[in-house]
């Protein structure tokens, strides 16, 4: 199985910490492929990208979505014949400096997503009130329904293996994606563990989840989680390129 | 008991003759679409449905009346109930209908991106 490793960055708006964001992955020591997978920016974004030299960009023709967006991204990963995949975004709060620690806890093979998490011990991450409110319910109903384990149900910040690019090719949730698709790994018998991250506020652009916003989130992913605990779920091969 | 559903009241001969020219006219509207390919025949069959249902009801409205007498409804509560849920049901097969619609565009457009990253590639390796 390849080893090569491939660090997805969802952009929507992203033109002035994109840039930064990508040089400094391209900075780590070790090997990372960098897709930045361009969701209908109205800004700069795409062309910013395009500049960089290393940078895959996918543009999609029209803004889709974080979930599409991501999961356009786990195609390309699934298909290029990508050991791993990162998620990271593109906005500077996830700490690049992580990754590696990430992919490396995948590698070790006793776990096949793993998550950085804000809320496992040591870090100084302070979310809105509202925020936390509706992330630690939320949070508490998935823990319950994937067995325990996981603090930080939301974090977009995660490395995959092969096996849960193939899940999440074929089925990912349309918006605020992430603890939904924790419930779908779980029903295929994947293992997801957290390790702690040190996040940094973002360093330009808007956060995509205002209060109103919060509200609605927790309702739709109760409903879509409640929904999926209902819903067969059938084998397929995952690679279809 | 509401007696009022007992008779058929106020259902004069022309006023079947009204009904079943109305159902005769959507039946020729939906005709006409499919034939201008304004329709697809998939939603044009569930209107013919209606419209057939529509045509059965106003020529034998007696149908309503057993229906409202079995329920115990006045006749124009049951006429308003059941158009209502009909209603309701055309609306969220419509739903159903654009929520795979959407799906099917996800699908597409994430592979247009990706086809257009794969040319692009080929392109620039010539």
């Amino acid at each position: 199985m390849s080893e090569r490793v491939l660090v997805i960055i969802p952009a929507y708006n992203e033109a002035e910490t994109i840039q930064e964001v990508v040089e400094s992955i391209y900075a780590l020591e070790g090997e990372y492929d960098v897709l930045v997978v361009n969701d209908g920016s109205s800004d700069e974004t795409g062309t910013v990208v395009k500049g960089l030299d290393r940078a895959h960009l996918i543009e999609l023709p029209y803004n889709l979505g974080i979930g599409s967006t991501m999961q356009t991204g786990f195609k390309y990963a699934l298909r290029s014949g990508y050991g791993f995949a990162v998620q990271c975004d593109g906005d500077g709060q996830h700490p690049v400096d992580a990754i590696p620690a990430l992919v490396e806890r995948v590698q070790k093979g006793d776990a096949d997503l793993v998550i950085g998490s804000r809320y496992v011990a040591d870090t100084s991450y302070q979310p809105s009130f509202s925020r936390r409110v509706g992330k630690s319910l939320l949070s508490r109903l998935v823990d319950a329904l994937i067995g325990g384990g996981i603090t930080d149900t939301t974090s977009g910040f995660r490395c995959m293996n092969r096996k849960v690019l193939a899940v999440f090719a074929e089925r990912y949730p349309e918006d605020y994606p992430e603890p939904e698709s924790l419930v779908l790994l779980h029903r295929w018998g994947l293992r997801v563990v957290e390790i702690p991250v040190e996040m940094r506020p973002r360093q330009g652009g808007r956060s995509s989840i205002s209060p109103r916003h919060a509200a609605y989130y927790m309702v739709k992913v109760a409903l879509a989680i409640f929904v999926d605990m209902f819903r067969k779920f059938t084998q397929t091969t995952g690679d279809h390129s | 008991m509401i007696d009022g559903a007992a008779m058929p009241m106020g259902i004069s001969p022309s006023h079947r003759i009204a009904f079943a020219v109305l159902g005769l006219v959507t039946v020729a509207i939906i005709l006409e679409l499919v034939r201008r390919d304004r329709l697809k025949e998939r939603y044009a069959l569930l209107w013919m449905g209606i419209a057939a249902g529509a045509l059965v009801v106003g020529v034998f409205p007696e149908i309503i009346v057993k229906l409202s007498l079995l329920l115990r409804f006045q006749m124009i509560t049951a006429m308003f109930v059941f158009s209502f849920l009909l209603t309701m049901a055309i609306i969220l097969a419509f739903s159903v209908v654009i929520s795979r619609l959407c799906e099917q565009n996800r699908k597409l457009t994430q592979e247009v991106a990706l086809l257009a990253h794969t040319v692009k590639k080929l392109e620039s390796s010539q």
